[in-house]
C-alpha cells in the first residue's frame, strides 16, 4: 500500500482499547496511537494527550470516543476533535487502512 | 426574558456554565467576571503549578482566544460586590454596573481558616488560587520546615510535591486514616502510610497554637509534649462557600448558596453552581461535592436550565487525586457496599477495589489502574449486574462486562 506503514495485526488491537506505535517507526512528532472502536474500526490520533502527559492508547475507547486515561478529557477517534475539558486543544488525527487483517498507517495524512 | 446572562466567577463551574451557554445556542449577551488575571484551573495549584513545573498560562482553562470565538465578554480582575435582583444589575468592585436577566453565581469559596491562636501569623498559608500557590512556593525551599495542618486531597497532594521540592514535611491529621469514606479505611490507610515511605512525618493529632516568633512558627501539637519550630506552615482543612452577595441580595443560605436540583436559588432571576452553592432536595440539604467534575456538571445544569433544555443524565461522581508519583481515581460511593472485590493486589499498584451491592457496583477506587474505575462508572450509569469474582479477576475483560 503505497506510502502507508504496516503497523500491527488487526487482532492486536482488542476492540475498546488501543496500541501505541512508537515515533520512530512513524516518524511523527509523536507516538500515535491506534485505537479500535467498539463496533471494530480502527482509528489513530496523536498518543499524547493535548492536556496533560497521558498516554491516549491507554484510555477507554467507545462510541466513537478515547477518554484519557488520566483526566477523563474526551477526543473524537475520526477529526482528532477535544469534546470537554481539561484539555482545550484538538488532537491530530492519522489516516489507517485496514487489509487482509494488517493495519496500515499513514502518518500526516487525514483520515 | 433571558438575553442578557452574566456569570460571577471564573472557576471551572463558572467557564462550564458559559461554555454549555454556548453549545446549547444561547445566543443573548454573555459577561463571565473573574478576580483573576483570567479563569485558570484549580488541580494543577496543589501539584504542577505548585512544584514550577507549569506557569499560569499553561493552566488556563480555556486559551485566550476562546472567549472572542464564543462571544463572551471577559472581565478579569474584578469581584463582584452587590447583586441588585430587583434593579436586574450587578455591581462590580470599581464600582460599575452590568444589567442582567439572569445572574449565575459562581463565586467558589475560601479556604477555612479555623480559629486556631496564631493562626494569622505570615507564615501561615491556605491554597485556593494561583496567589495562594504563587506565595507557598516562594516559601518551599530544600530544607524547608513545612507543617502540613490537615492530610485531606489538598494536604496530602501539598505534601507530595513539597517532597519533591526536598521539604521536611510533617503532616498532621485528627483522624486515622483520613478520606476513608473516599477511598475505604483499607485504601485510604494504605495512601496515608505512602506519605511516610516518601519521607512525610505523619502526626495523628490537632494544632492547640501557632506561636511566631522570629524567623520560625513554633506549634504546640495535642498530641505531643513539646512544641515544634517549623518554617511555613500550611492549614489544608477544608472550605467555606463565598456567600456574601448571595446573602445581602437576601437569598437563602445556609453555608453555601442554596438551590434546588436545577440551581435555580431562592429567586428565579439568580442561579448559583459549584463550591459555593449546595443542593436542596425534597427539603433535604445534600451533601456538595467539592470536586472539579461536580461543578463542571453543576455548570452544565444551571445552563440547561437557562435555556429550558433537558439536563444531562446524571453519573455516578468521580474524581481523581495524586500523590507521590500514583494516580488515585474514585468513582460512586464504597461506604454502602455489601461486597468488595479486590483486583489486583492491595498495595501493589496498579489495583483497584470495587464496592458491590445487591449485585451492582456502586462504587470503586483505583490506584494506577484507572481503566478499572471507567469501567466502574459505566456498570453503575447503565446499572449492569456484576458477579464481584469477575470483576477480581485480573484476566478478565472490563470493556467486555461493560458491552455485555
Amino acid at each position: 500500500m503505497s506510502n502507508g506503514i504496516r503497523v500491527a495485526a488487526l487482532e492486536d488491537i482488542p476492540e475498546g482499547e488501543g496500541i501505541a506505535v512508537d515515533r520512530a517507526v512513524t516518524g511523527t512528532e509523536d507516538d500515535i496511537a491506534l485505537l479500535r472502536d467498539d463496533d471494530g474500526t480502527v482509528w489513530a490520533l496523536n498518543n499524547t494527550c493535548t492536556h496533560a502527559e497521558a498516554s491516549l492508547a491507554e484510555g477507554w475507547v467507545e462510541g466513537g470516543y478515547v477518554e484519557c486515561p488520566l483526566h477523563a478529557s474526551k477526543f473524537c477517534l475520526k477529526s482528532g476533535a477535544v469534546q470537554g475539558l481539561p484539555a482545550t486543544r484538538d488532537t491530530l488525527a492519522h489516516r489507517v487502512e485496514v487489509l487482509d487483517g494488517e493495519v496500515y498507517l499513514f502518518p500526516g495524512q487525514q483520515p | 426574558m433571558n438575553s442578557r446572562v452574566v456569570v460571577v466567577g471564573g472557576g471551572i463551574a463558572g467557564v462550564s456554565t458559559v461554555a454549555a451557554l454556548r453549545a446549547g445556542g444561547f445566543d443573548g449577551d454573555l459577561t463571565l467576571v473573574d478576580a483573576g488575571e483570567f479563569p485558570y484551573d484549580r488541580p494543577p495549584l496543589s501539584k504542577d503549578y505548585l512544584s514550577g513545573t507549569v506557569e499560569l498560562k499553561h493552566i488556563a482553562l480555556q486559551p485566550p482566544q476562546w472567549y472572542d470565538n464564543q462571544q463572551v465578554r471577559l472581565i478579569t480582575g474584578r469581584t463582584a460586590s452587590a447583586l441588585r435582583t430587583g434593579a436586574g444589575t450587578l455591581e462590580l468592585d470599581d464600582g460599575s454596573s452590568l444589567p442582567a436577566d439572569r445572574v449565575v453565581l459562581a463565586t467558589g469559596g475560601r479556604a477555612a481558616r479555623p480559629p486556631i491562636p496564631g493562626g494569622d501569623s505570615p507564615r501561615m498559608h491556605v491554597l485556593r488560587t494561583a496567589e495562594d500557590a504563587d506565595r507557598l512556593r516562594a516559601a518551599l525551599q530544600p530544607g524547608t520546615r513545612l507543617l502540613i495542618v490537615g492530610a485531606g486531597l489538598i494536604g496530602a497532594e501539598v505534601a507530595s510535591t513539597a517532597r519533591q521540592l526536598g521539604c521536611e514535611v510533617v503532616l498532621v491529621d485528627p483522624v486515622a486514616p483520613p478520606l476513608a469514606t473516599a477511598f475505604g479505611t483499607e485504601i485510604a490507610a494504605w495512601l496515608h502510610g505512602l506519605h511516610e515511605t516518601r519521607g512525610v512525618t505523619t502526626v495523628r493529632g490537632a494544632v492547640e497554637s501557632f506561636y511566631g516568633c522570629g524567623d520560625a512558627i513554633s506549634v504546640t501539637l495535642s498530641c505531643q509534649e513539646h512544641t515544634r519550630s517549623f518554617d511555613t506552615a500550611v492549614l489544608a482543612v477544608g472550605m467555606a462557600a463565598d456567600t456574601t452577595i448571595a446573602e445581602a441580595a437576601g437569598l437563602r443560605v445556609d453555608r453555601g448558596i442554596i438551590v434546588g436540583p436545577d440551581h435555580l436559588t431562592s429567586n428565579p432571576a439568580v442561579l448559583a453552581v459549584g463550591d459555593a452553592a449546595r443542593t436542596c432536595i425534597n427539603g433535604a440539604l445534600a451533601h456538595r461535592s467539592e470536586h472539579w467534575e461536580a461543578a463542571e456538571r453543576d455548570g452544565q445544569r444551571a445552563a440547561a436550565t437557562i435555556l429550558g433544555t433537558t439536563a444531562p443524565a446524571d453519573t455516578a461522581p468521580w474524581f481523581w487525586t495524586e500523590r507521590h508519583g500514583v494516580h488515585v481515581e474514585v468513582v460512586g460511593a464504597l461506604n454502602q457496599a455489601d461486597e468488595i472485590a479486590v483486583r489486583g493486589q492491595l498495595g501493589q499498584p496498579p489495583f483497584s477495589v470495587f464496592g458491590l451491592r445487591a449485585g451492582h457496583v456502586i462504587g470503586a477506587v483505583s490506584v494506577d489502574d484507572s481503566p478499572a474505575v471507567r469501567a466502574a462508572r459505566r456498570l453503575i450509569d447503565r446499572d449492569i449486574t456484576v458477579d464481584g469474582a469477575q470483576l477480581s479477576d485480573r484476566g478478565s475483560d472490563l470493556r467486555k462486562l461493560v458491552r455485555r
